[in-house]
């Protein structure tokens, strides 16, 4: 998972895959804008068939958290 | 056509487009529904009936919810029959909406199920609150009225026909001191504001509705000026499905905030190998053409960048004093470096370098706030706040800001005291600043250090991430802090003894 997300975070913002780490946080320090957090997860929630909370969604910070999320709804499927 | 109430626009397009559809939304995860115009003024029409045998007609209607048919049908029924509706943020923690709710004397509340704990919590701090509706609720029981059974109950007609010059809707606006103002704006406010520009849209244009409904912007143009064009209104049921809903819907028109331009020229550009034609195709659709930009700075290379995939954008200024529209830009006349034509019901003057506007669509003040509403209107003026100028054929350009708000892209206004006095409260913060840098809020504090002594805080800045995480956990999204400074110094202080800003 994540891997999944390194490749897709670097379609958002101008970042190399190996500056992404686990505890990188999408607003602070990947420079995201909370739109491209939300057409981010839209866009997973497609590849991964599985259903996004926005309100959940909205406490995610880090990388780490956000592939834990998604493990989570995908094992709950 | 211009109309001077919101019940007309509404009557004159159901008049015309009827049997068409005026609403469309989800239901499930990619099945379309939709509702007429005239199932839209019926049931409007019916709410306007379920106020008037509660004892409600006149009074103050609040409505918290995101952007639905039963929203659009309360807020109409509610202004169509004399009443005032008070649309709020349905992100806001439960104790601000009840500030909001009794500070705006709301009497009824229609309320959608997923804010159940602000209607528990009105329940003991509102005093005023006679009636609290649910949205969803199939059956009124011992917690609240049902929408749809109070609508079933009280089908008919209602031709009551409001006063141009009546209050009928009041939006609450971040203010300069940290506390929110309610912007009271009448029927021919918003009406006229929505209608006295042809911006030459083909009537059954389908927009996709992505703005929070609250705010002023999405309900002017969005549903005022969209029910006027006789337009599809389609609803996005998430910001997480914005692209996906564009494929469904199939938008010819899109109102957004530059926030979502930005994350919108990334798609663009990460199609690669295909003609830009093509490229619209892929993201947006063969059918669509324009998008309107408001609610804050756009930066004119966004209009170039979408123009070589074929579509306009169209930039609009206001501010919800102004119902909102005070400029707009239109498809036969665009200057990249201006915000847009003077509406026609609008005029300028440049006074000391701000910009004042006067014109049909200036509020009437600020809900119970006799001392902010002098400082922002005088003979019918209204004092943007925002420095910059008219050109001789009415087009406005913006030079900077006078008021102190931060102005996020995605057009939140955020009131920087709020945020320093939240955040200020822990003993840790001595001084604090906050304001927007490189796109995000940012709070730069110079710590109490002799606190921090005291209480042996070793890593005094993760101390202070810790507050503002806390901090963040409650706030809304677009108030949230995403950049800490810390400082070694005091900040520089004016004669007043108050931190310098800039």
């Amino acid at each position: 998972m994540f891997e999944k997300l390194v490749n897709i975070i670097c379609n958002y913002v101008e970042v190399e895959p190996e500056n992404v780490h686990p505890d990188s946080r999408f607003m602070e320090d990947l420079g995201f804008t909370s739109f491209d957090f939300m057409s981010m997860l839209g866009e997973l929630e497609d590849e991964l068939d599985v259903e996004i909370d926005e309100h959940e969604a909205a406490n995610i910070r880090t990388v780490q958290e956000a592939a834990d999320y998604l493990e989570k709804l995908k094992a709950e499927e | 056509m211009l109309c001077s109430t919101i019940r007309q626009i509404l009557v004159n397009t159901e008049k015309e487009y009827g049997p068409e559809d005026a609403v469309r939304y989800k239901i499930g995860k990619n099945k379309i529904e939709a509702r007429s115009y005239t199932q839209l003024r019926r049931d409007s029409e019916s709410f306007s009936r379920v106020l008037e045998a509660l004892g409600e007609q006149g009074g103050h209607v609040g409505i918290i919810g995101a952007t639905s048919y039963t929203w659009l049908t309360a807020y109409f029924g509610t202004v169509d029959c004399g009443s005032v509706a008070v649309p709020l943020d349905a992100s806001l923690p439960a104790k601000e909406l009840c500030e909001l709710i009794d500070r705006a004397d709301i009497s009824a509340l229609v309320l959608d199920d997923i804010r159940r704990d602000v209607g528990e919590l009105a329940r003991g701090t509102c005093p005023k609150l006679k009636h609290l509706i649910s949205m969803q609720k199939e059956e009124t029981d011992e917690e609240a009225l049902s929408f749809r059974q109070l609508l079933k109950e009280h089908e008919g007609p209602c031709d009551f026909e409001p006063e141009p010059d009546k209050l009928c809707t009041i939006l609450f606006t971040s203010g300069t001191t940290g506390k929110s103002k309610g912007v009271m704006l009448t029927q021919r406010n918003l009406a006229e504001n929505a209608t006295c520009l042809d911006m030459k849209i083909p009537p059954r244009t389908v927009i996709l509705s992505v703005l929070p409904i609250h705010h002023a912007y999405c309900l002017s143009m969005d549903i005022l000026k969209g029910v006027s064009l006789g337009a599809v209104i389609c609803i996005n049921d998430s910001l997480l499905r914005v692209a996906k809903n564009i494929k469904l819907f199939q938008p010819n028109m899109i109102l957004m905030v530059p926030l979502m331009i930005e994350t919108m020229a990334k798609k663009l550009e990460e199609v690669s190998g295909l003609p830009d034609s093509l490229v619209k195709w892929q993201v947006f659709g063969k059918q669509f053409h324009t998008i309107c930009s408001g609610g804050a700075y756009l930066p004119p290379s966004m209009i170039d960048l979408f123009n070589r995939y074929g579509i306009t954008i169209l930039q609009g200024y206001g501010m919800t004093e102004c119902s909102p529209v005070i400029s707009n830009m239109v498809s036969w006349n665009i200057r990249k470096e201006s915000v847009g034509q003077l509406l026609p019901n609008c005029e300028a003057k440049t006074v000391d370098e701000e910009l004042w506007v006067r014109g049909s669509s200036v509020m009437m003040g600020y809900y119970k706030m006799p001392e902010e509403t002098a400082q922002t209107l005088e003979d019918g003026w209204l004092k943007t706040g925002d420095l910059g100028y008219a050109d001789e054929e009415g087009f406005v350009y913006l030079t900077g800001r006078k008021k102190n708000l931060i102005i996020t892209k995605n057009g939140e206004n955020v009131s920087p005291e709020e945020l320093e006095n939240k955040i200020g409260e822990n003993r840790l913060v001595q001084e604090i600043l906050v304001r927007e840098h490189e796109g995000v809020i940012e709070a730069e504090i110079f710590p109490d250090y002799d606190y921090a002594k005291k209480k042996r805080i070793k890593d005094i800045r993760a101390a202070l991430q810790d507050i503002i995480d806390a901090y963040n956990q409650e706030a809304p999204a677009y108030k949230k802090v995403y950049s800490l400074k810390v400082r070694e110094t005091e900040f520089e202080k004016n004669t007043s003894r108050k931190i310098k800003r800039y």
